[in-house]
């Protein structure tokens, strides 16, 4: 067995983009995710960074088994997980669990939050209910809130609590990967600080690895050991966090580096302004997709796809400026 | 255009409370807020959720929600005059035209069934009364152009769900400034905005904000914002500015435990990538607030008189004050 706790590989998944209902006709794919592979290691954190629009959510999506890759795999423990079903299913669902961007949305207001953190449990047959109960006052101590909540309901809640609520119920199967969806963006700054240190906190405890979406690159920086650049369903750039941070090389995560508003004033750096938006994933440019916006484009990005190659040790960038390095 | 020369104030406002008054109680949301606004000046209101900048933006509009909020005191003066005194008629003729406002969803400042040019012309029709319509027209594609939308002849006849977002803030904005206001008002303009089209925004924002001069209030949660925009920076906290001062002095020095905390918890791109600092604790409820400090509870050099009564404001510097008893005039 290899040290990888999660390879993908070849990963794709298009959407059919379709006209009429009875006698529907397809007009053409969306390359959500175009082949994308990556690992991750067992108690590390992977960070996916990207623009809306650039498949880090249908990745992640696919990664949760809740859409069918349309090419590629993934393998858990170098167990391929689709066409998981019955026991098989619910064991993975057990292994991968996933806290999402809305704190709000993602919990039943009209159940009590210890209902909804031994919700796995109940469904695995994890124990009797006193087991039960036992566990979730654990897990509600693990994320820094008083066992005695569990009586309460989600609106009673604060935003960055009930953040912690879904982090508790993800943990209650012990998973081996979480996916966090953009976990800390719709809190405040004091309580996304508490809930980026509870995750590293609690992912030194357990062993627990963690898949981070993310836009908000100084997240990244704090809490990821490898980080994956996407831009429309492709992977631009990928390196361990520290190299990364400290020798960007793609031109487009450069822009994603400068557009980064550096909190303190009076620091002017190199700073490229990219021009115009990100072009529709239905009809993506050809060649290299970023071409239209990139500052260093030459005749060659409009016709071939530059390849993902490695630059030096870990660090691979998918662009033509490094076809001879 | 306005008249006043640069470096005049344009906008006061002293010592305003707007509260919500429900069943169960007051809720104190804005309660004490003093600060001046000058000539193509760029104030940053900052604070986290629920602290009160954005019910200070739509008091200064007199656009407060229905249910019980109300403005009980203080005064908004707008080129000398307080508008809190005008009659809804006379405001209206204001807002738009010396006081405009950009909100944060650009999906919802729209309106779907009507297209971008007849959204347009609603807003400079108000102002050039009795200009045919080719001529308002026209000024509507200048107006497109201003903001930089590429081949604006076409845009106009779209529709909002036509275009991207970044476009449709771009045309928020252009509807905003085609009054000429004085004063503009930004409420987390950019948070719906991807991070390379969030740049683009502001420094456009920046742009035409030298073209005519118009002053900006500019609210917002996100410090990389502050220091990309503004000249000076208020800190919000619990329903009072605890903090005001110009951006170089907030940053580098800040005098607030409340306003040194916040901008110690932001994840930096530079510097050890370790364990952040945390302000442990919530901000106190606005229904029941304390007669002392209102950072009080969370503070980490509280001591007897912080709860006894409300800090005095201290000036720490060249236009820099903070609301602190831990704090002593240079």
């Amino acid at each position: 067995m290899s040290d990888q706790l999660l390879r993908v590989e070849g990963l794709k998944k298009h959407f059919a983009f379709t006209k009429g209902i009875l006698f529907s006709r397809t007009l053409g794919h969306v390359k959500a995710v175009d082949d994308v592979s990556f690992d991750i290691k067992a108690g590390e954190t992977l960070g996916l960074v990207g623009e809306s629009g650039c498949g880090k959510t249908t990745t992640s999506r696919m990664i949760l088994n809740l859409e069918e890759p349309t090419e590629g795999r993934i393998l858990l423990e170098d167990e391929p997980i689709s066409g998981l079903q019955g026991d098989a299913l619910k064991a993975y669902r057990a292994k991968v669990q996933a806290v999402f961007q809305d704190p709000w949305s993602s919990l039943n207001p009209r159940m009590k939050v210890g209902r909804t953190i031994a919700e796995s449990l109940i469904v695995n047959g994890w124990g009797d209910k006193e087991k039960i109960a036992g566990r979730v006052r654990e897990l509600l101590l693990q994320v820094g809130l008083r066992p005695e909540q569990a009586e309460q309901y989600p609106h009673e809640f604060s935003g960055g609590q009930r953040q912690r609520v879904a982090l508790a119920a993800a943990l209650a199967s012990r998973p081996k990967l979480i996916v966090l969806d953009e976990p800390v963006s719709a809190l405040d700054v004091s309580i996304r600080a508490q809930m980026m240190n509870l995750l590293k906190d609690i992912q030194a405890q357990d062993n627990v690895a963690y898949l981070l979406v993310a836009h908000d690159l100084a997240t990244v920086r704090h809490m990821a050991d490898h980080t994956v650049v996407m831009y429309l369903g492709k992977i631009v750039e990928k390196a361990p966090t520290e190299q990364l941070f400290a020798d960007v090389r793609h031109p487009y995560t450069k822009a994603l580096f400068s557009a980064v508003l550096v909190a303190w004033p009076g620091r002017s750096e190199e700073e490229i302004e990219l021009r115009g938006e990100v072009p529709s994933p239905l009809n993506p440019p050809a060649g290299c997709h970023f071409h239209t916006r990139c500052p260093y484009v030459m005749p060659r990005c409009s016709q071939q796809e530059p390849a993902l190659r490695e630059v030096s040790p870990g660090h691979a960038v998918a662009c033509h400026l490094f076809d001879n390095a | 255009m306005s008249d006043t020369p640069p470096g005049d104030t344009v906008l006061e406002v002293r010592d305003l409370h707007t509260h919500f008054f429900l069943r169960r109680g007051v809720v104190k949301a804005v309660d004490g807020v003093s600060f001046s606004l000058k000539r193509g000046e760029v104030l940053g209101l900052v604070g986290e959720s629920g602290c009160g900048k954005s019910l200070t933006a739509l008091s200064l509009m007199r656009l407060l929600p229905k249910g019980g909020a109300r403005t009980i005191k203080g005064e908004v003066l707008l080129g000398g005059e307080n508008i809190l005194q005008h009659t809804p008629a006379e405001m209206r003729e204001i807002r738009g035209r010396r006081i405009s406002m950009v909100l944060q969803d650009p999906q919802t400042s729209l309106n779907p069934v009507f297209s971008v040019g007849d959204q347009l012309r609603e807003a400079i029709e108000r102002r050039r009364k009795g200009a045919s319509l080719s001529e308002i027209m026209k000024e509507a594609v200048a107006a497109l152009r201003r903001v930089e939308i590429a081949a604006p002849e076409q845009r106009i006849g779209q529709y909002p769900h036509q275009m991207s977002g970044g476009m449709k803030q771009r045309v928020v904005g252009a509807i905003a400034i085609s009054g000429e206001p004085e004063v503009l008002i930004a409420d987390e303009p950019t948070t719906a905005l991807d991070v390379t089209i969030q740049l683009q925004y502001l420094k456009l924002l920046k742009r035409l904000q030298a073209e005519n001069g118009m002053a900006i209030l500019f609210i917002t949660h996100d410090f990389g914002v502050v220091g990309r925009m503004c000249d000076r920076v208020a800190v919000m906290y619990a329903g009072r500015i605890v903090e005001c001062g110009p951006v170089k002095q907030i940053f580098e020095a800040p005098q607030h435990p409340y306003t040194r905390a916040l901008i110690a918890s932001v994840p930096k791109m530079t510097g050890p990538a370790g364990r952040l600092t945390t302000i442990e604790g919530q901000p106190p409820s606005l229904m029941d607030l304390p007669v002392g400090c209102r950072f009080a509870s969370r503070c980490a050099l509280v001591e007897q008189r912080c709860l006894d009564a409300y800090p005095r404001s201290v000036r720490v510097g060249d236009a820099h004050t903070a609301d602190c008893w831990k704090v002593s005039p240079p």
